[in-house]
């Protein structure tokens, strides 16, 4: 018994010691990639928000108080995330930003919603993270159905007869090319192939002969950067010309490092747009400020779009004064308009979507850089 | 009928790949009776060291490109031999005596240790090769073969050869034999079977490192965690070949190669590992030693 109140004690005395540290400053969560197979895209996600954090603490903070980021690692696996999470709601945080793949985000989901914590996924893209009815969840990048949209209408207006759909198997790309797949039946295009690499691997020659073979008038990938890079390259060396085209998991200026310049050029892929590509002001000081800090400009939009999510929220808490998970989703669900995201305007509806088009399409050009495509 | 041989030499690629890191992981089993789970890292350490070696050295400007590429191979095998003799020192020679699971445990951490460290040193993202081989392919019987990928197949055949040779025809070959059938016997020979161990722990390293560099210069992309998916197949096609032996995981991972670019020409893509595996365990029923494994008669 009194071993059981000392016990008690020490755990009270503790809690009093977190809750007084926590009254010295806002601590904001951060679940990122920053080992596995992710870690340079949870990397970049750190260093917008990390970035971001000390802009807000130098313009005073947050409700008169500083703003302390709390970073957990959830090594892009679903196990490690979910632990993440709890980690994250125990150490007193008032939001949590991430994560990036959505099999990752989808296991910390319910955690998070019963904790109270608002959360702000930065790339996960599949669509049923959002149709589960959960109040506390948001992203900032799209949906994987309306990629597939716009997908499928660059597909179309390509006038290509025969189209080849190829995914990793992974959550994410696999839904992509569903949905993809879906509307060219709708509208009566032959899929000649349509089937799934093993991500990670270094050769893909026979997948190309396996492709060549089905002859398709366009490749639709619905994968990854180093998976694609490898494949342009490929299919470069096997002297392959139909083109291919990518979704938004392209988006890394390493695409062309690692296909080189001669065979990336031509490759087009769906993106919201990059700051570089943004003219307001905002993006640009943005920019700026990265490039001065790190040395280099952001490389990946997941990494931009992570920040939207911390400026957001860093909104949010100061429009309310409160730090109430129910408080910020009120205002994020109806309040919150036309908010100049570095990617464009933000606003959530219902849900937790973004609301508004955010797809690009984007094409590499002779030089290894990507040109936004009018 | 055109698929099929286009999709045979894709598979003996990657398959030549699988068998140089598989002699790693059956050189080591075959005498420690060890499955050197960090053998997939000292690959991917190859990797990373010819990126480094090749950009801060420019050898094949200096020496031009077949001289500069020995030269840079030499340097790689050398430097990851260098590491595997580290690793046996500092995680499997402490463990000789202890029971074979802490060994194996041991051999687990090393394996995240290198590739953290790794990660670390150079950074999470993906690094490229700079682009210094001839990208051209030539056609024989209407097939176009990548002249670099019958190079990387020729290298691979070159070096197993070469250790083939060395094991059976050599004073310390016949040495490393006799330890991987009996230790103890092998030492009252008088055979410094230390000695030995540190040998496989040199020879084992600098193929699987020499294989690191292949992949580096032939598919011009590596990663810190690429060791993992190529230490997965490579000890697949040890085991298909029957582990412990050397030819044997020539076999083995030539087989698993071409298997797999059958399965993905054939069957479903997404299948294909599926598939490997699956004539994994059917050679396994059949033959429980692999392949080329011998029946030991089992002592008592």
């Amino acid at each position: 018994m009194t071993k059981t109140m000392r016990l008690l004690a020490v755990a009270m005395t503790l809690l009093s010691f977190g809750s007084a540290r926590a009254a010295d400053s806002i601590k904001i969560g951060l679940m990122a990639p920053l080992t596995g197979s992710w870690a340079s895209e949870g990397q970049e996600m750190k260093r917008n928000v990390e970035l971001l954090a000390a802009e807000q603490n130098a313009r005073g903070g947050l409700l008169g108080k500083q703003v302390e980021v709390m970073v957990e690692d959830d090594g892009g696996d679903p196990r490690t995330a979910s632990l993440a999470a709890q980690r994250l709601s125990t150490r007193g945080v008032v939001a949590v930003i991430g994560t990036y793949g959505s099999a990752v985000t989808e296991a910390t989901q319910t955690i998070l919603d019963e904790a109270g914590l608002v959360q702000v996924a930065n790339g996960s893209t599949a669509v049923r993270l959002t149709e589960k009815g959960l109040k506390l969840f948001f992203r900032t990048c799209p949906r994987d159905d309306e990629q597939g949209r716009v997908g499928a209408a660059i597909l179309e207006k390509s006038k290509a007869k025969k189209v080849a759909l190829l995914h990793d198997s992974s959550a994410y790309a696999k839904g992509l090319a569903d949905e993809i797949a879906a509307i060219l039946k709708q509208r009566k295009i032959e899929i000649a192939f349509f089937d799934a690499l093993t991500p990670k691997e270094q050769d893909y020659s026979a997948i190309l002969t396996r492709l060549k073979a089905a002859g398709p008038d366009v490749v639709f990938f619905t994968g990854y950067y180093p998976e694609a890079g490898l494949l342009l390259k490929q299919k470069k060396q096997m002297g392959w010309k139909v083109p291919f085209i990518g979704g938004d998991a392209i988006n890394n200026p390493d695409l062309v490092k690692i296909a080189g310049k001669d065979a990336a050029q031509g490759f087009q892929f769906l993106s919201p747009p990059v700051p570089k590509d943004l003219d307001t002001p905002e993006a640009k000081a943005y920019v700026a400020s990265y490039q001065k800090k790190y040395g280099e400009a952001p490389s990946s939009i997941y990494g931009v779009l992570a920040g939207d999510g911390f400026r957001v929220v860093a909104k949010a808490i100061e429009a309310t004064k409160s730090t109430s998970g129910d408080k910020l989703r009120a205002y994020l669900t109806t309040e919150l308009k036309d908010f100049p995201g570095f990617t464009g305007k933000i606003a959530f509806n219902g849900k937790g979507d973004r609301v508004g088009e955010l797809y690009r399409v984007y094409a590499v050009d002779a030089s290894g850089s990507f040109v936004l495509q009018k | 009928m055109e698929q099929f041989f286009q999709q045979l030499t894709n598979g003996l690629a990657v398959g030549s790949i699988y068998a140089l890191i598989a002699l790693g992981y059956t050189m080591v089993y075959g005498v420690l009776r060890l499955i050197n789970f960090a053998h997939g890292d000292l690959f991917t350490y190859g990797g990373y060291l010819g990126m480094t070696v090749l950009t801060s050295f420019l050898l094949q400007d200096r020496l031009g490109l077949a001289a500069g590429l020995l030269v840079l191979a030499l340097m790689v095998m050398g430097l990851v031999a260098v590491i595997g003799v580290i690793l046996e020192r500092a995680a499997y020679r402490p463990l000789r005596e202890s029971p074979r699971l802490s060994a194996v445990v041991s051999a687990l951490g090393a394996s995240i240790f290198l590739q953290n460290a790794l990660m670390l040193v150079y950074g999470a993202r993906y690094q490229v090769y700079p682009d210094i081989l001839p990208q051209s392919s030539v056609s024989i019987f209407g097939l176009d073969v990548p002249i670099m990928r019958i190079a990387v197949v020729l290298t691979s055949v070159a070096m197993m050869a070469g250790l083939y040779l060395f094991v059976q025809k050599t004073k310390t070959g016949t040495a490393i034999r006799a330890a991987a059938i009996d230790q103890g016997a092998a030492r009252l020979m008088g055979i410094d079977v230390d000695r030995v161990i540190r040998l496989v722990f040199v020879i084992g390293p600098a193929l699987g490192g020499g294989a690191g560099l292949l992949v580096g210069l032939y598919y011009g992309q590596i990663n810190f965690t690429m060791g993992w998916i190529y230490g997965m197949k490579a000890f697949t096609a040890a085991i298909l070949g029957g582990i412990g032996n050397i030819p044997g995981a020539m076999v083995g991972g030539l087989l698993l190669g071409v298997v797999e670019a059958l399965g993905a020409a054939y069957l479903s893509i997404a299948w294909k590992d599926a598939f490997a595996f699956l004539v994994l365990i059917l050679i396994l029923i059949v033959r429980p030693s692999g392949l080329l494994g011998e029946r030991v008669a089992e002592k008592v």
